[in-house]
């Protein structure tokens, strides 16, 4: 059920840092092989004398191994898509939701775990969850450790499409291959405006956008843009 | 636009009535040798001596500002070589520069590079900026005022987790903090410097010469003697040419023109 352990950690750490770095990759796709997304992290880790040993062992691996990955798919200047082919838990929820967007299968639901082993939650959906969904929603599914289903998810926003397990890699790719297609500049622009405004007022997110924006306007892709948009009115 | 000649790893360019000050060695991450200090000093004296230019803006360019000193060179030096060398008391025609000093700061600002930022009198960060003080992972302190300019700007707390960590604060902790006037995309840093750095030269020179020399007395000695400072300094300007021309142009409601006499 794709339960994170030390080695996948290690090697999504590795891919997600080379999909970021690589020029020729314009668009990432993070999904899950077989019935679920994610299930979370492999618990068997945290047991008495396993890989974790001490509590501190299971911050550390928060602070030093999670959250820079993490921090890393959220920020990485393309998008990045979620295609959610089942269901996401605890971490694996953090994975889905720090995505830019979300396409999910109608068996795929959200699920923050974590009060069922005791835990409270982690990976950042403490942050994400409420901005994606509402406070409500996130303390309901903090509180109760029950799911969000695809169909819930998609009216409150948090899921952008769901379409049928089948279609799910062909409508992914065509998302992908559109997004690659749009002037990569922009599309990179577009997110850091997002991701700072996050963080800022309104008034420090319009000046932001302000000078992103001179930055767009004075950029090869605005002058073929507005080339292409006079010719097609030209046409009509 | 004349770049000034004669330097090997910094460029200089003046468009008055501004200077550009470019940190120019990206291959060892503008490291601070002995060298790049000297000729930044130099560089700053003549601008401030140079009457076309009215503020200036220094940076590293579009990746790293400046990414500490150059640790190679300093591993197997005594305290005499240190002493003799001072590399940190060169920095003087910095902290001293009489005109506004403007940091772009994009990437690593570290230990001296982060000292140099803090000297300048305004500082805007691009989104990949990095400010810290790293020396304690190498046995040593900040040696170029760092432990005396973090907690005048930033308080003793932050000093003390910047000093004592090592860790490094994002541009968007610095501005919170107050340590950056802006956080800007990266792209945009050099221009948006450049361009505070021209509304500033259009400013009354000597009020905002005095201006500068004022709020810099309020990290030294006691407030009263910061507040003499001010007094004298606010009496003064009404013996000078811009005070007549920035009062009577207000009152006839046009722009200024400044002479700086």
């Amino acid at each position: 059920m794709n339960a994170i352990g030390a080695v996948t950690r290690t090697q999504l750490a590795d891919a997600i840092k080379q999909a970021e770095r690589d020029d020729a990759v314009r668009v990432v796709v993070l999904t899950g092989s077989g019935r679920a997304f994610c299930s979370g992290a492999d618990v068997t880790e945290m047991a008495p004398g396993a890989g974790m040993r001490t509590p501190e062992d299971v911050g550390n691996v928060l602070r030093n191994e999670y959250m820079p990955m993490l921090m890393r798919l959220r920020t990485m200047p393309k998008p990045v898509i979620a295609a959610m082919n089942g269901p996401a838990v605890g971490i694996g929820a953090s994975y889905a939701l720090a995505c830019d967007i979300r396409i999910a299968t109608p068996e795929a639901y959200i699920l923050e775990a974590f009060i069922n082993i005791g835990l409270a939650p982690d990976g950042g959906v403490s942050w994400l969850l409420p901005r994606l969904a509402g406070t409500g929603i996130a303390y309901e599914m903090f509180f109760t450790g029950k799911p969000l289903q695809a169909a819930d998810a998609h009216r409150l926003g948090v899921i952008n499409r769901i379409v049928p397990a089948e279609r799910l890699e062909d409508e992914v790719r065509d998302l992908a291959n559109q997004l690659a297609s749009q002037p990569r500049q922009a599309v990179a622009a577009a997110k850091r405006a997002v991701i700072h405004a996050l963080t800022s007022t309104y008034e420090e997110a319009m000046e932001f956008e302000s000078y992103l924006q001179e930055a767009q306007a004075a950029s090869p892709e605005f002058a073929e843009g507005v080339q292409n948009f006079l010719a097609r009115r030209a046409k009509k | 636009m004349i770049a000034a000649m004669g330097y090997e790893h910094i460029l200089v360019e003046i468009e008055p009535p501004i200077a550009t000050v470019t940190l120019n060695r990206p291959k060892v991450l503008n490291a601070l040798s002995p060298a790049v200090i000297a000729e930044v000093s130099a560089a700053l004296a003549e601008l401030d001596a140079d009457d076309s230019v009215r503020a200036v803006v220094l940076t590293g360019g579009a990746k790293v500002f400046a990414a500490g000193a150059d640790i190679q060179d300093m591993a197997d030096q005594g305290p005499v070589d240190q002493l003799l060398r001072d590399q940190t008391g060169r920095w003087a025609p910095l902290a001293g520069f009489k005109k506004p000093l403007i940091a772009a700061v994009n990437g690593y600002a570290l230990g001296g590079g982060c000292e140099v930022a803090l000297m300048c009198d305004l500082i805007v960060a691009g989104d990949t900026a990095r400010f810290g003080q790293p020396e304690i992972n190498l046995g040593i302190i900040p040696g170029a005022g760092g432990t005396q300019r973090w907690p005048r700007s930033a308080g003793k707390y932050v000093a003390m987790e910047v000093m004592l960590t090592g860790a490094t604060l994002t541009a968007q902790r610095a501005y919170e903090l107050g340590i950056a006037n802006k956080v800007v995309p990266t792209e945009m840093t050099i221009g948006i410097a450049k361009r505070i750095a021209r509304e500033l030269a259009a400013k009354p020179p000597l009020a905002v010469r005095l201006a500068k020399e004022a709020v810099l007395k309020a990290f030294e000695g006691p407030l009263s003697e910061g507040l003499a400072v001010e007094r004298k300094s606010f009496y003064f300007l009404f013996a000078t040419e811009d005070q007549k021309e920035g009062m009577h142009a207000f009152l006839e409601k046009r722009k200024g023109v400044f002479k700086g006499r």
